[in-house]
């Protein structure tokens, strides 16, 4: 995964107001974080496609569009399938990409 | 809304409220609307968004279509089927893209739909013309309500309130009076100054009544000089204090086109005490009210005549 360009932010950082939106993300992310993954080590599906379903209508608004990206295409991998186990190698990629991602965020370089 | 008040004149910002199970959307919108002059309401779930809806009865509801347990579909049709909240504009958010969806939600009675995530200068503009709509349909709904001149509700929505409280008393048992009120020697009024004169007599007294009567009285303007008065959980008794209150007020009117000649009401009340047996028809009630407002007129006027419904006259009890 490339390390992110902040001039990706679809936000102007520099405005107050989207600064705010920007900080909250980035302070609510590592518990989004958490919950991915205990999710899926619990095997609750459902409520991975919750989250990701979530960080996919929400991550853009808050100027972090790939995660949006990243969360779609995890809620694919859980919902086009009907059963998601079967393909466990393909959604744990998912996961970890997601994952990942956001801690590119959370942590940057 | 069948509950308007007559020339409501609302200076308060039109409350929004947000049924999303997403705190980010919930923050999202909080920042981004609010430039816009309005209160924002939240609630998490479909539930608790229809006790807000009922409680509060905002002017535009945005609601999320994928949420758990109760989804955007169950509760728009719950918002939709309650009377309550049915007239309040619904606008959906929603991830899902499908027109499928789309017409599905337009099929349950949304205005509007607006898809995740969201583009930030559209969903202000929707927002702005869905609330700009709101407004114009319940200042539409309330002139069909609304007697011009007086601006008191009209005689077509005296007779659906008389017909809704006439039932409720006779269902529950409550108190319930009419009064009829009429303007004395009106022609006169307008003979000896004109219409103009006699259309100020009559804005002047309503003015009066819906200064001098309580907040769920329903005061109407009945035809030409007549006004009516559905007094809702309201004893004959107290309803002659009411009715007194008018009488003496408009006595004391001083009126700028005719200083010297001072303008009375006559007015006649029917009523029933709580738990009453109710004998007659909504039509023989207002007939009945009519009947002692005569008998004012022929007691020499200016004066208030009230009965029970068995035809009791009722006295004004004395102070203290």
């Amino acid at each position: 995964m490339n390390a992110p360009d902040p001039n990706a932010f679809s936000l102007d950082i520099n405005d107050p107001e989207d600064a705010e939106l920007i900080e909250y993300f980035l302070s609510e992310l590592p518990t989004r974080v958490d919950t991915i993954m205990a999710a899926f080590t619990n095997d609750d599906y459902q409520g991975l496609a919750r989250i990701a379903h979530q960080l996919k209508g929400a991550a853009p608004g808050f100027g972090f569009p790939q995660i949006g990206v990243q969360a779609a295409k995890l809620e694919q991998q859980i919902k086009g399938v009907a059963d998601p186990t079967e393909s466990l190698e393909t959604l744990r990629s998912e996961v970890d990409q997601l994952v990942s991602l956001c801690n590119s965020y959370i942590n940057p370089a | 809304m069948s509950d308007l008040h007559p020339n409501p004149h609302t200076d308060t910002p039109p409350v929004v409220l947000l049924i999303d199970d997403s705190q980010f959307v919930h923050r999202l919108l909080d920042a981004r609307l609010r430039s816009e002059s309005i209160v924002l309401l939240s609630a998490e779930d479909g539930k608790r968004g229809l006790e807000v809806a009922r409680g509060e009865q905002p002017s535009l509801i945005l609601l999320d279509l994928d949420m758990p347990v109760m989804d955007g579909f169950e509760t728009l049709r719950e918002l939709k089927e309650d009377p309550c909240t049915k007239d309040i504009p619904v606008i959906v958010l929603s991830g899902m893209n499908s027109s499928q969806d789309k017409v599905a939600a337009f099929d349950l009675g949304a205005i509007d739909f607006v898809t995740k995530p969201f583009e930030l200068t559209e969903l202000r503009a929707r927002v702005r013309s869905s609330l700009k709509m709101s407004l114009l349909l319940r200042m539409l709904a309330q002139k069909a309500h609304i007697d011009g001149l007086s601006g008191l509700y009209n005689r077509p929505y005296f007779d659906e309130k008389l017909r809704a409280e006439y039932d409720r008393t006779v269902r529950h048992g409550q108190a319930l009076s009419i009064a009829m009120i009429d303007i004395d020697h009106f022609k006169s009024v307008n003979d000896t100054y004109g219409h103009p004169a006699g259309d100020t007599v009559i804005s002047g007294v309503a003015n009066l009544i819906m200064r001098e009567t309580r907040s769920f009285d329903i005061s109407c303007r009945y035809g030409g000089e007549e006004f009516a008065l559905i007094m809702p959980e309201t004893e004959p008794q107290q309803a002659l204090q009411v009715c007194e209150r008018v009488r003496m007020g408009c006595e004391k009117l001083a009126w700028s086109r005719h200083p010297a000649r001072s303008v009375t009401l006559s007015v006649g009340i029917v009523g029933v005490l709580d738990g009453d047996t109710v004998s007659m028809t909504p039509e023989g009630w207002v007939e009945a009210a009519d009947k002692n407002l005569y008998k004012a007129k022929q007691q020499g006027r200016n004066m208030v005549v009230a009965t029970g419904i068995d035809g009791q006259p009722i006295q004004l009890a004395k102070a203290g």
